[in-house]
């Protein structure tokens, strides 16, 4: 039987790392979120999400989102806790966008301060990294 | 049943300039990850594609629009390891820009090399 690479891929994925480079008013937070509960609830371990550029607004206490719109802060405060999916924030990316741990304390508590060099780590450990 | 064939998979990482430098942070973004990636001794090719080829023209000054000229640096691949930089060879053609860069070791890949080459690595990061 012939097994195409990308079958063989698949095949493969056991963990799997995420990076968001997208605001949380983008739809791709959507798809990234349900992207990753799909991965966790069909048994892939999900070993972290990376929060770089725009995507560290995620992380922010201040930004206001309209009752009627999606809340992702309760979809990433439901993931960490039911799987305690680790959510790594690029802490440059964050205090170019006013968000700090040091001055001004906007940071939500499930996120973990972190940097680059944590993206390296993940990748490496990761047999897939997805973009969103 | 089929035993999938497990490879030592090399991760090396690809990233995918497509944004003209200046106008956004995009290439800063992304040109920290790589050096991030070489110093960390991990494998790391740089693409460049669309609007993205225009962060590899010559001649350009920042300072003229108040930008940190990030595009300095790239002088720098070499000591972090950083020696596959692909640019799109119909990208150029389309702009009308020429295949002189400020960067040596750039190669120049026609539409189909070029995806082969993007693809062949294990991941793509796009800025």
């Amino acid at each position: 039987m012939f097994i195409d690479k990308t079958q063989i891929e698949i095949i493969l994925v056991k963990t799997l790392a995420v990076i968001v480079t997208t605001p949380p008013y983008s739809n791709l937070s959507v798809t990234a979120l349900d992207y990753i509960e799909t991965a966790l609830k069909t048994g892939v371990e999900v070993i972290g999400v990376f929060f770089y550029q725009d995507g560290v607004m995620h992380a922010s206490t201040s930004v206001q989102i309209a009752s009627d719109e999606f809340q992702y802060l309760p979809c990433w405060q439901r993931l960490y806790n039911h799987y305690s999916l680790p959510l790594h924030l690029c802490i440059t990316a964050a205090e170019k966008r006013g968000i700090s741990d040091e001055h001004t304390q906007n940071i939500h508590p499930i996120f973990t301060v972190s940097g680059l060099g944590e993206l390296v780590e993940l990748s490496s450990k990761a047999d897939r990294m997805v973009q969103f | 049943m089929v035993k999938p064939i497990v490879k030592s998979i090399v991760k090396s990482l690809a990233i995918l300039n497509s944004k003209a430098p200046y106008g956004s942070s995009a290439g800063k973004d992304a040109l920290d990850i790589a050096l991030v990636f070489g110093s960390f001794e991990q494998p790391v090719s740089l693409f460049f594609q669309g609007d993205g080829v225009w962060q590899l023209v010559q001649g350009q000054n920042g300072a003229m629009v108040s930008v940190k000229d990030y595009l300095k640096t790239f002088a720098a691949f070499e000591f972090y390891d950083i020696e596959e930089i692909y640019v799109c060879q119909a990208s150029l053609i389309e702009r009308n820009l020429a295949d002189t860069f400020h960067i040596e070791a750039v190669q120049v890949l026609g539409s189909e090399a070029f995806a082969a080459q993007l693809t062949s690595h294990h991941t793509i990061l796009r800025f």
